[in-house]
């Protein structure tokens, strides 16, 4: 399935023969293993696997542990508890289930950001690029609608605080969230419909992972020098490729098993660092807490959401233009999916034709940059709306939005980009020698 | 792949295979294999050391107890109420033999907290410090000091944005860091205090009775916590119909009405002690996140202060958000009388709850604490051969240029 001219499958054993002939399984398995893969992917490559690691790790501990638990407003709260204290290994399972979200959304946001220097989104990978932006929203509403699950305060309340941002939608908002809740408020209804989907999503994402999968398969793997692979031969394309079996599977598994040494420390030695503790009081629609704060990997667009209040002259502007339909919260909430919306067109935002950022001196300091302003939105959408934190909120998502509608557009047509290798293999032997049989 | 990245890569699969065998039995077993050690180790001398905040004293903590002040500190604690059970030991604890400690321990279990359990006391004293002996009969003025330095330490939980929080003193748990054990005597007095004073107001809904029993707990005797179980509320028997007494396989009470306080099950994961700084959350990296010390800090917090509002009597504390709480100052000296002889001071009770909270807030911290050493040294392992394997499998590929 790959484009870069490789060896296929070949049936050896009769069986595999007769098989084959029926379903070609093993040459689908033999050929997504043995994918030519550039020689030089750095250690930012290895985010897929744990990507994929962490969505079987998810199915996996959320499938037992929906065997115990009760999707109900009474009785979910005591499930957990139930979970944690009487169901042999439960306690871990749990922990494990709650910081593997974390684990999914750090390797997801590097992963992404990743691609955004390498330039990866770029033709001919805009639909890896898509369904990765599909799978990362999918992501957010499974994560969110499994942290309702609980039934602590935070789950209530955040659930409260989201779903509201429908009913902020110009007419038919009231509708809409009150058809999203199954009801006037957050209640049981609403629990019930979360835990359907909660369970639901996964088998979308991962129906989504192959696709995604499938289709860098199919234009190959982008790489650090953002150079393609040679296809005119098999021969040549073997010069910059190194096939994924066993190369980059070992390399990926170390950088796994390097990786769960931090997770199932974290895990083991402070599981409720990246909760709340407001989640550990069962749900009480009579008492809001001090400061409704969602996890923190909602935290950059939660910022933003915030960002956009009714002072800001922007806001204003449109208010007034569209006759007040779009008021400031319905603003904030257009923010907040322009933000992600934004950024899943940037395969046709950036107009530069060089891909990879490496090669591109001006691109650096704008994307580092909107690294840094990617942190300060996580820290600011922590912080109360009140003093300066609105006004830091209102630069960094002002520079959210500039990256991807005005500086990358730009940069394309004035940056002068250094030159870029003719070949993965000619920037491979400027750092190592040619390769040579093993000496032994 | 050559001949040695084979050799390699089957014995990582061996590893592979040989730690999920370990994990298997680890989770498994681990609890009666810890059990024993932690009453030899923890629990002499805990009653006492863990008044003073920053030093473990005795043997299974690391380090820690090195700064003079803190081990004296820790001697306050300790002396008061070990001169009364166990004056005559002390000296034999000082140099800490070894034999004596499985007898004491045996006794040790006796000591619950709401039984009476006489002179099981005793073996409280195995510390593992010499220095600590000498200073052993300064006895209580020491109390005082170390309860008053709580309040004066400076915190830098005070800067930045975090003001609207109480102000919480960082103590020194057993059951902190990746080798934190609770402790055994701890926790049982932790029962007691909850049992004659917090129960009274608050329940534990979600803790079920038996678990007193469980390894990782408090370790109550089974017929203690049947006897236990049939002191409390009576439960509404749903397929009776009627009441009946609790039997170990209920949970504690909920305690609800009016004026009563909320459920105390999980308030040591419920509330943070620390925040910040500056909203970066470094502070609950390093220290916790300080539910059991916001526990005791909102309980040796009351300035005695009071003010009555709308018809509600509030209490100044210090730790208590927004300064002004409706509970009563519930903590007095000697308010309870410690089977093992522990002086019942205000802090110390206070400690002694609060780590019994933590307890039912987290039973498994003991299992989950083991699981987190046995998984990170596994995969530590499992890293540093795949490490290898890689290397090695890529050697002839990244031969570097000589330049």
């Amino acid at each position: 399935m790959a484009g870069i001219p490789h060896d296929h499958y070949e049936p050896k054993s009769g069986f595999e023969r007769w098989l084959h002939r029926r379903l070609p399984v093993a040459g689908l398995i033999y050929d997504t293993l043995m994918i030519p893969t550039p020689k030089n992917l750095n250690w930012m490559w290895i985010w897929g696997i744990v990507l994929v690691f962490s969505l079987m790790l998810q199915i996996i501990t959320g499938i037992v542990l929906v065997m115990h638990y009760t999707p109900h407003v009474d009785m979910a709260f005591a499930s957990v508890e139930h979970i944690m204290r009487n169901v042999n290994g439960g306690y871990m399972l749990r922990y494990i289930h709650m910081n593997g979200a974390s684990l999914f959304f750090v390797a997801v946001y590097l992963h992404i950001f990743r691609n955004l220097y390498y330039g990866s989104y770029k033709a001919p990978r805009e639909v890896t690029w898509i369904i990765g932006m599909l799978i990362y929203i999918l992501m957010m509403a499974t994560a969110f609608m499994g942290y309702v699950l609980p039934w602590g305060q935070m789950s209530f309340w955040g659930a409260t605080v989201i779903t509201g941002l429908f009913g902020a939608v110009p007419g038919a908002g009231e509708t809409l969230q009150t058809w999203l809740l199954g009801g006037p408020a957050v209640d049981n209804a609403t629990l019930n419909r979360f835990f359907s989907l909660h369970y639901l999503l996964p088998f979308v994402i991962l129906g989504l992972v192959i696709v995604h999968i499938w289709a860098f398969h199919t234009t190959g793997n982008n790489n650090p020098t953002g150079v393609e692979v040679r296809r005119g031969s098999k021969e040549e394309a073997q010069k910059d490729t190194l096939p994924f079996w066993p190369y980059f599977v070992m390399k990926d598994l170390f950088a796994l098993a390097l990786i769960l040494v931090i997770f199932f420390a974290v895990t083991a030695f402070m599981p409720n660092y990246l909760g709340h503790p407001d989640n550990y009081i069962p749900a009480n629609a009579l008492a809001t807490p001090a400061h409704i704060v969602p996890e923190w990997y909602f935290l950059p667009f939660y910022a933003i959401l915030r960002a956009f209040d009714g002072d800001v002259w922007l806001v204003q502007l449109v208010q007034f233009v569209t006759f007040g339909i779009v008021d400031a919260k319905f603003f904030g909430v257009l923010a907040m999916f322009g933000a992600i919306v934004v950024m899943a067109l940037v395969p046709w935002l950036d107009t530069s034709r060089v891909r990879s950022g490496r090669y591109r001196p001006m691109f650096k300091w704008w994307f580092w940059l909107l690294a840094v302003d990617f942190m300060v939105l996580m820290w600011v959408g922590a912080m109360p709306a009140e003093g300066i934190y609105p006004y830091i909120a209102l630069v960094a998502s002002a520079y959210w939005f500039a990256y991807f509608l005005v500086i990358l557009p730009i940069l394309g047509v004035i940056e002068k980009p250094d030159p870029v290798p003719a070949t993965i293999e000619e920037d491979h032997l400027a750092h190592y020698d040619a390769p040579t049989r093993m000496a032994e | 792949m050559t001949l040695r990245t084979k050799t390699l890569t089957a014995a990582l699969a061996l590893t592979v295979a040989a730690g999920g065998l370990a994990y298997a039995q680890e989770t498994t077993t681990t609890v009666p294999l810890t059990q024993p050690d932690a009453a030899t180790q923890e629990a002499p001398g805990e009653g006492t050391s863990f008044v003073a905040t920053p030093a473990e004293t005795d043997g299974a903590a690391p380090a820690a107890g090195t700064e003079a002040d803190a081990a004296a500190q820790a001697e306050a604690g300790t002396e008061p109420g070990t001169e009364a059970a166990a004056g005559p030991d002390t000296a034999d604890s000082g140099s800490q033999t070894e034999p004596e400690a499985p007898s004491t321990d045996g006794e040790g279990v006796d000591a619950v907290a709401i039984s009476p359990g006489g002179e099981a006391v005793v073996p409280a004293e195995t510390h593992t410090d010499v220095p600590q002996v000498e200073e052993h009969f300064q006895a209580e003025q020491g109390v005082v000091e170390a309860v008053a330095g709580h309040g004066e330490e400076p915190h830098d939980d005070d800067h930045g944005t975090d003001h609207g929080y109480g102000h919480v003193e960082d103590v020194h748990f057993s059951f902190e860091g990746p080798f934190g054990r609770f402790d055994q005597f701890q926790l049982q007095r932790g029962l007691q205090v909850y049992t004659e004073v917090c129960s009274a107001c608050h329940g534990l809904e979600y803790v079920p009775i038996r678990t007193l029993s469980d390894p990782g707990g408090p370790g109550l005797p089974e017929d203690q916590v049947r006897a236990y179980a049939a002191e409390l509320l009576p439960i509404l028997d749903p397929v009776l119909g009627e009441e009946r007494p609790r039997l170990p396989t209920d949970n504690f009470p909920s305690i609800d009405g009016d004026g009563m306080g909320p459920d105390l099950s999980l308030m040591a994961k419920a509330r943070a002690g620390f925040h910040g700084p500056y909203g970066l959350g470094l502070n609950q990296l390093f220290r916790g996140i300080g539910g059991p010390e916001y526990i005791h800090a909102l309980l040796t917090g009351y300035t005695g202060e009071d003010i009555e509002q709308a018809g509600t009597l509030l209490h100044a504390n210090t730790a208590f958000p927004g300064g002004w709480i409706s509970m009563a100052p519930p903590l007095s000296d000697d308010r309870v009388t410690y089977e093992d002889g522990t002086p019942a001071t205000v802090d110390q009770m206070s400690m002694d709850v609060a780590a019994f909270l933590m307890w039912t807030a987290e039973p498994q911290l003991m299992n989950r604490k083991q699981v987190g050493l046995v998984s990170v040294l596994f995969l530590v392992l499992l890293t540093v051969l795949l490490y290898l394997t890689n290397k090695r499998l890529w050697a002839p590929h990244k031969v570097k240029r000589k330049h």
